[in-house]
């Protein structure tokens, strides 16, 4: 088993318990969105959703999220395709291998 | 603070707006949640508001414009939660006559302790060593200047009605509390803020920067509340409180 498939556990304020799945179901949406947007260059849409990424994921506790959405925001400024694979593949694994734990 | 303060929040991205709304409802408060400038005139003309939580990027105004134009129709507290949040940024907000600012991203229970603070801070929670009963009633009289605190309105000499953000009307009562005393800067903290504020020495300078501006005071040679240099700031007039209970 590779570093990239282990699971992360994430631990998230339970009073979020109720809007947290559905926060990450977005963001799985966001993969699917994300992947069509580099294919077609559309880096304002990208730099919209990583804006929001960034300014959401800590605040459900998914301080990751914020970190891929601050770095995909800079790299849709920077009209970087490369960088924005980066990111968009880091969110897709990040989704892949967390599971959470309500405390 | 009771358990029906309404919170308004303001905010483009919707997760946001459900973030906040189920964690403030969660710890009792009731919360309206809106994407745009629109929609936060609309609540306001709807009904009652006891706090803004702004956002700056919004679809259809600039936050901080709106900021501007809410605080010369109202004294409603305002907390800008913005991704914005270079030091400029904040100082502009609060220049803006905000009440506290944010930076996203951001935990919810630090809005909240924010929220909470800044309630009780602009509701003239009583300061140590006064009466607290009672002072809710009074209307102070200053250098023909007058603070009406039930209807928190400061009127200048000519009559005229000048309108307070929250933490300004906080600042000018404890200046009025203790007139022709020094106060520094960490006893400013103190008695505006209490010991939950995470705020600094710089805000203050900005919010007595502020406050002489409400008072007209020619900021290079301020007669009302003048600098004392590496002590703090003085309320230089004589203060008659009227009203009150006993």
């Amino acid at each position: 088993m590779t570093e990239d498939s282990e699971k992360m556990i994430v631990r998230i304020d339970c009073e979020l318990e109720e809007i947290v799945p559905a926060y990450l179901e977005n963001r799985r949406k966001d993969v699917v969105a994300l992947s069509e947007m580099l294919e077609e260059e559309a880096f304002d849409a990208m730099r919209v959703l990583g804006h929001r990424m960034k300014g959401s994921g800590s605040g459900y506790g998914l301080d990751a999220i914020s970190d891929i959405g601050n770095r995909l925001e800079q790299a849709a400024k920077d009209q970087s395709s490369a960088d924005a694979a980066v990111c968009v593949a880091a969110l897709d694994a990040y989704l892949g291998r967390i599971t959470i734990l309500y405390v | 603070m009771t358990t029906t303060d309404h919170i308004l929040i303001v905010d483009d991205d919707p997760e946001i707006c459900t973030l906040v709304s189920r964690f403030f409802e969660k710890n009792g408060f009731r919360v309206s949640a809106v994407t745009d400038g629109k929609g936060l005139w609309a609540i306001l003309h709807q009904t009652t508001v006891d706090l803004i939580v702004l956002d700056l990027m919004l679809p259809d105004e600039d936050g901080l414009v709106l900021c501007r134009t809410l605080r010369a129709s109202s004294n409603v507290p305002v907390i800008i939660l913005s991704a914005r949040g270079e030091d400029v940024d904040r100082i502009i907000g609060l220049e803006m006559g905000a009440d506290d600012y944010l930076p996203k991203p951001f935990h919810p229970r630090e809005l909240l302790a924010r929220v909470r603070s800044v309630l009780r801070r602009t509701r003239g929670v009583p300061l140590p060593d006064k009466p607290g009963k009672g002072e809710e009633d009074v209307s102070y009289h200053f250098a023909g200047w007058v603070l009406d605190v039930p209807t928190r309105q400061l009127y200048s000499p000519q009559g005229e009605k000048i309108f307070l953000s929250g933490s300004e009307f906080a600042m000018l009562r404890i200046f009025l509390n203790f007139p022709n005393q020094v106060l520094s800067r960490e006893q400013l903290l103190d008695y505006s803020y209490g010991k939950e504020g995470e705020t600094y020495d710089r805000t203050i300078d900005m919010q007595v920067s502020r406050l002489r501006r409400r008072l007209k005071e020619d900021p290079k040679t301020p007669e009302l509340i003048k600098t004392v240099r590496s002590l703090g700031y003085v309320l230089s007039a004589r203060v008659e409180k009227n009203g009150g209970r006993a």
